[in-house]
Parts: structure tokens; C-alpha cells; sequence
């Protein structure tokens, strides 16, 4: 294996866990007034995200930041060249974050709970349109200068990956509450977990029915990461009748970053491409001097940090209930 | 304002707007890790008690600002790829190294021994439970040191060759023993360890005078002490650094002295220190003999804002001192500046500004409440919060 694809995997890692554990803190924030029904239930739901949502978060920081170490070239094209859209998820992730935290501290207590549930759908919307506008193709000009248009975003294709991960991340969000809420908050989450989940599949039947003229250079490789998608939420609707949440998460978590190999293996070589010509996975890395010297660092702290994180999580397992500490 | 000007304007509002959190984080944490210690520590039974009251206290104001600030590092983190795709292109394979491993290796353990710290009273072992906002400091002032890494490679560029107009990195230990960096991390180390003591003098003061004088008399007394202390030393270590500059970046030490932006921006950091070296000794003095301790009291809650006033001024001296240059002497900010049209970058520059205003505002409603709430009013740590 070539030392890019080293690290493309890693950085696949990294933005696959952001998506997995980022995700389902962007569904709960969309379920949030629908399954915490009165003050006491919102205030589970907000105890559910607890200890972890700063760990959550510095998947995506640390995806920024291995996108700069080790695929530098594609960091500017990539984030300056959807620059609305990072905007628009910047802004939506900002608002979202603070909200959450703030809430308990505020008075004007509905004011905050529309951005809880703003800033979760913005950050779900707009990773989903992401994955479309790359999956359908940028505009990559010939001076390597990537820009948006309207057309590029507003279009079926993306429009529908957008609907798809909202879908998804609501279904995530929700299988998430049935394994970490408590009382009425679960049985709540299940019943809304069934047709999000259903929706999602969909959802994601229609996005690849239109997907024909997009830039996808592995159609074969793509449809099979679809169709594992398809099934994993699929098994996540069956467990969850049968009361399996665990099991369910396990498959929503699996569906949830199916997305980023997609983008990753149904596009290689390229990073952005129209369909013809665009940036490569080689011509977006660092030089193999870069690459080499960060690798022991990346091999040695990508398991590490999923280690000590899976200590969090275990430390503090088990279900929240009305008097488990909120932030603030 | 062309689009430079705008993406300049976007990153020097974001970057201090992030700082503002970031100093009192830095100043702090190790207050919090050295109090928790004690307390864990100590056989006394009432002396842990206090000790504990005391982390819980001041851990909670810096709760508060480590956890709006985080979302202000969140913006910060893609700033280099919106505004400025031009330096990942032309000195990526240097400068995305310190920044990758920033996240790899400190970040992400800040936040989440930071996230298992704040939910671990009474769930933990309390020598488990000290151990990890130890983590936490350290992870804090690692991050530091690798930002300031990046920063100082744009300062300094070493350790690299340029070739065909892309930097190639040639020697990461020279890049991270860059003398730019490490003598802005030492400058920074001390200047926000003073900010965190002037803080706690200020908090202290307060609470004094509202009558709590058992409880924060001690810290009143120690905060303005090493207030003063560490004044000197932010001046002493600050200006090493004027014959390196004298080195490698003549023209801002130039500036620094010839009028306009960067003299004023230097001058505001260099006389609000003088500013602060007086005040702080003086009232360091009077506390210590239990002077005029009511007029001390006061002029110790209004000086709090200062030192992030006279950081600031660094942190402008510093960059906009190097202008044109991204990378000195490598890479100006019309060749690094992203190719996006003016609306758009109008737009970011003012949603951004907004939002991160609106996030330091409240913050500082927030820790303003809960220091006028006092130590009995802390959140973390409790056990039944819901009545």
C-alpha cells in the first residue's frame, strides 16, 4: 500500500468517526423538542449527550487538521471551494454546540431550543449535501480553482443526500436515545426510530436512482457500499423492533459512515473531479517526506485515541435519567 | 475592502476572538489541576473540603470558557482552508505537519479527559479524577506549542527548501525547535498564567467585597502576588525576543518603532504591561500588609480585562507586523488568499464576527453570574440537580 493510501485511510477513519459519533449528536439535536416532550424530558435529552460532546466534535477538528498534515493541496481546493457550504456548516455546528451547552443556563428557554435543533439539522443537511456535491461532481477548472454554483448544490442528486442524511442521522439520533435515555424518552425514540429509518432507506434508494451522470469513477465499488448502507439500516429497523438497541446502534453507526468510504473508494483516484480530469488522491497529498515522517505519529495515536475515548465511553455507560449532570 | 482585506480581516477577528478564550484557558488550568491535587492530597478533613469547594469553583469558571471556546477553535481550524487555500498549496508540507499533530496529540485528548473530568465527580477515583485535568493542562499547553509551531514556521521559515515554488519539509526537528516558536510559547506561558492570576485576584476581590472574606481572602492574597511576580517575567521573557526579531524580521522591529498600526499595536501591549507591573505590585504590597484592602479590592476587579487588551496587542504586533508576508520572505497574502468573490467573503466575515461576538459575550455573562453566584452556586460536581 502506497503511503497516500496510508493515510487516506486514516483520514477516513477519522472523518468516518466524526460522522458516527458527530452524527448521532446531530440527530438527537433534531429529535430533541419530539422526543423530550416537557422541561423534564428535554433535559434528559440534553444529559444524554453528556460527557462526550466535546470528544465527539474533535473528530471532525482532528479531520481538519489530518486534511492539512497529510492531503494539504486538497485542504484549500476543498474547503475554499465549498466555501457556502462550510460556511453554512460552520455556522450551523457554532450555534448548535453553544446551545446545547447554554440552554440550562437561559431564560428564554425556547429561543435556545430552536437553535438546538437548527444547528443539528444545518450540520446534518449540510454534511449530506457535501457528500452529494462531491458523489455529482465539482467544477474543477483548469488553474486547479474549484467554484461553486448554484447548479452544483440545487440540483435532484444533492438535494436528496441532503434529505438522506437527515434521514439517516435522524434515525442514528434516535436509535441512540433508546439505548441511552430512560422511562418515556425511549419508548418515545423507538417509535420515531422506525420511520426515520424507513425513510432513510428511501431516501437513499432515490438519491442513487438519480445518480446516473454524476462523477462517481467506481460505480460498481459505489453501489456496493450503497447497497451495504441499504442493508445496515435495514438490520437497524429489525433490531430495533426487537428491542436490540445496541445491536441497532451498532448498524446506524455503520450506516452513518458508509458515506465516507463512498466519497473515499467510489471516486479514486480523484478527490474532486467533474467526471473529467480533477484532483487525485497523489496530487492532493503532502510530499512523501511529509507523509513519512507524520505516519508513526498517525498509526500509533489513531488507536490510541480510540482506546482512551472507548474508556470514556465506558466509564460513563449506562443510561441518563432526570438527575444526571447536564453542562453548566 | 478587496478580498484580501476582507479574508485578513476574517482571520485577525476569528483568531482574536478565539484568543480571548484561549488565554484564560491556558492561565487557568493549572490553577485547577494544582487546587484539585491539594485537595485529593490533603488528610485534613476541612482543609479538603475547602480545597475541593475551591476546584470546584474556579474549575467551573473555566468550564464555562473552555467549553464556548472550543466551538471558536472549531471556526478557527478551517480559517486556513477558506481564506487562505494559497499556504496549504505552497507550505502544506511543512506547515500542516505541527498543525496535524496538534489535533492528533493534544487536542483530542483535552477534550475528552476535559468531558470525563467535568461529568466524573463522585464517579471517579479521586486520584484518577486529579490525574486527568492534569492531562487536560498539559494537553492544553501541547496544542499551544504546536500552534505556536505553525505560527512561528510562518514567522521563521526552517527546516525546509523551497522547490519549483512549493516548500518541502527537510527537517521537522528544526521546525519544532524553531526559536520563533519557542520563544513566543515561553512569552505566551507567562503572559497567560498572569492573566489567570489577575483573574482569580479580580473574582477574589469581588467576593471580598460582597463579604465572602473567609473564603477568598487566601486566594485574593495569592492571585495579586503572582499577578505581580508574573508580570515581570511576561516583560523579562517578552523581550528576548526583540534581538531574534532584530534576525530574522527586520522590518517589524522597524515598524514597531515608525508609527501606524504596528507601533500602536506594540505599544499597547508594551505600556498596558508597564500598566500592569504597577498596578499589580502595588497592590500586591498593600494586600500582603492588609492595607487599604477595600480600594485594593476594587482596583483589582477592574484591571481583569488588561491583559486580554494587552495580548491582543502582542498577538497584532506579531502578525500584522510581518505583512506581506503569509510565510516570511516565501508567501505574500495575494498569492495565499483563496479565489472567492468579495459577497461571499463579506458574508462569512460578518456571520463569523456575530456569532463568535455573541459566543464571548456569553461567556463572560456566564462567568459573570456564576462568580456573582459564588462558590455555593457551582454546578459541576453536584449531585442532584434536578428539584
Amino acid at each position: 500500500m502506497s503511503m497516500e493510501m496510508v493515510w487516506l485511510v486514516l483520514m477516513g477513519l477519522v472523518l468516518g468517526g466524526y460522522f458516527v459519533l458527530g452524527g448521532y449528536d446531530y440527530g438527537t439535536q433534531m429529535l430533541y423538542p419530539l422526543i423530550g416532550r416537557d422541561e423534564r424530558g428535554r433535559r434528559v435529552v440534553r444529559a444524554a449527550l453528556g460527557p462526550f460532546f466535546f470528544g465527539n466534535e474533535v473528530w471532525l477538528i482532528a479531520f481538519a487538521g489530518v486534511l492539512f498534515g497529510a492531503f494539504p493541496r486538497l485542504e484549500g481546493t476543498l474547503i475554499s471551494g465549498l466555501y457556502p457550504l462550510f460556511l453554512l456548516l460552520l455556522l450551523g455546528l457554532v450555534v448548535g454546540k453553544a446551545a446545547v451547552q447554554l440552554r440550562s443556563r437561559a431564560r428564554n428557554a425556547q429561543v435556545w431550543d430552536v437553535l438546538i435543533v437548527a444547528g443539528g439539522l444545518i450540520a446534518a443537511v449540510g454534511w449530506g449535501l457535501v457528500v452529494g456535491v462531491l458523489l455529482h461532481g465539482v467544477p474543477y477548472g483548469t488553474d486547479g480553482v474549484v467554484t461553486l454554483g448554484w447548479s452544483d448544490v440545487v440540483n435532484p442528486f444533492v438535494v436528496m443526500s441532503g434529505v438522506s442524511n437527515v434521514l439517516l442521522l435522524g434515525g442514528h439520533g434516535a436509535v441512540f436515545l433508546t439505548l441511552r435515555g430512560s422511562g418515556d424518552i425511549v419508548e418515545r425514540a423507538r417509535r420515531l426510530a422506525r420511520p426515520l429509518l424507513l425513510g432513510a432507506i428511501a431516501a437513499v434508494a432515490l438519491t442513487t436512482a438519480l445518480s446516473g451522470g454524476t462523477a462517481v469513477t467506481r460505480p460498481t465499488v459505489a453501489f456496493i457500499l450503497v447497497a451495504a448502507l441499504v442493508v445496515a439500516l435495514t438490520i437497524a429497523v429489525l433490531l430495533v423492533a426487537r428491542n436490540r438497541s445496541g445491536w441497532a446502534f451498532a448498524a446506524t453507526s455503520l450506516a452513518a459512515l458508509l458515506p465516507v468510504p463512498l466519497v473515499g473508494a467510489g471516486m479514486y483516484p480523484y478527490f474532486l473531479t467533474s467526471g473529467e480530469g480533477g484532483l487525485t488522491v497523489s496530487q492532493g497529498a503532502a510530499d512523501h517526506t511529509t507523509l513519512m515522517t507524520l505516519l508513526p505519529f498517525g498509526l500509533v495515536l489513531v488507536p490510541v485515541i480510540a482506546v482512551y475515548q472507548a474508556w470514556s465511553w465506558w466509564l460513563f455507560r449506562g443510561r441518563v435519567g432526570p438527575t444526571t449532570p447536564t453542562y453548566f | 475592502m478587496d478580498v484580501v482585506d476582507l479574508a485578513r480581516l476574517q482571520f485577525a477577528g476569528t483568531t482574536s476572538i478565539h484568543w480571548l478564550f484561549v488565554i484564560l484557558t491556558l492561565g487557568l488550568v493549572p490553577l485547577v489541576a494544582i487546587t484539585h491535587t491539594a485537595a485529593v492530597l490533603s488528610r485534613d478533613q476541612e482543609r479538603k473540603a475547602k480545597l475541593l469547594r475551591a476546584t470546584r469553583f474556579w474549575g467551573q469558571l473555566y468550564v464555562v470558557n473552555y467549553a464556548l471556546g472550543i466551538v471558536t477553535g472549531l471556526v478557527m481550524e478551517f480559517q486556513f482552508g477558506l481564506g487562505w487555500s494559497g499556504l496549504g498549496k505552497v507550505a502544506g508540507n511543512v506547515i500542516g505537519a505541527p498543525i496535524a499533530l496538534e489535533t492528533l496529540i493534544a487536542f483530542f485528548a483535552e477534550s475528552t479527559f476535559l468531558g470525563m473530568w467535568i461529568f466524573g465527580w463522585g464517579r471517579l477515583r479521586p486520584a484518577l479524577h486529579a490525574t486527568l485535568i492534569w492531562l487536560v493542562a498539559l494537553t492544553a499547553y501541547a496544542s499551544a506549542y504546536f500552534i505556536l509551531v505553525a505560527n512561528g514556521f510562518m514567522q521563521h521559515p526552517v527546516g525546509h527548501e523551497m522547490r519549483d515554488g512549493i516548500a518541502y519539509l527537510t527537517d521537522l526537528g528544526a521546525v519544532m525547535t524553531n526559536p520563533s516558536a519557542l520563544l513566543a510559547l515561553a512569552h505566551v506561558t507567562v503572559a497567560a498564567l498572569m492573566t489567570g492570576a489577575m483573574f482569580v485576584a479580580g473574582v477574589s476581590a469581588y467576593r471580598y467585597l460582597k463579604g465572602d472574606r473567609e473564603f477568598f481572602r487566601g486566594w485574593l492574597r495569592w492571585g495579586t502576588v503572582a499577578g505581580a511576580v508574573l508580570s515581570i517575567a511576561v516583560y523579562e521573557v517578552g523581550a528576548l525576543q526583540y534581538p531574534l526579531l532584530g534576525r530574522t524580521q527586520p522590518s517589524k522591529l522597524a515598524a514597531a518603532e515608525g508609527g501606524g498600526f504596528v507601533a500602536l499595536a506594540h505599544d499597547v501591549m508594551v505600556y498596558l504591561g508597564y500598566t500592569i507591573n504597577t498596578i499589580t505590585a502595588i497592590a500586591a504590597i498593600l494586600v500582603f500588609f492588609r492595607w487599604a484592602v477595600r480600594w485594593v479590592a476594587w482596583l483589582t476587579v477592574v484591571i481583569v480585562p488588561l491583559p486580554f487588551v494587552a495580548s491582543l496587542g502582542g498577538w497584532l504586533f506579531r502578525e500584522v507586523g510581518r505583512q506581506p508576508w503569509v510565510v516570511y520572505g516565501e508567501l505574500t497574502v495575494d498569492q495565499a488568499v483563496s479565489h472567492v468573490s468579495t459577497a461571499t467573503m463579506w458574508t462569512s466575515l460578518i456571520a463569523f464576527m456575530a456569532v463568535l461576538l455573541a459566543l464571548a459575550i456569553a461567556n463572560w455573562w456566564l462567568i459573570v453570574r456564576f462568580v456573582r453566584r459564588g462558590p455555593d452556586g457551582v454546578h459541576i460536581g453536584q449531585e442532584e440537580q434536578w428539584a
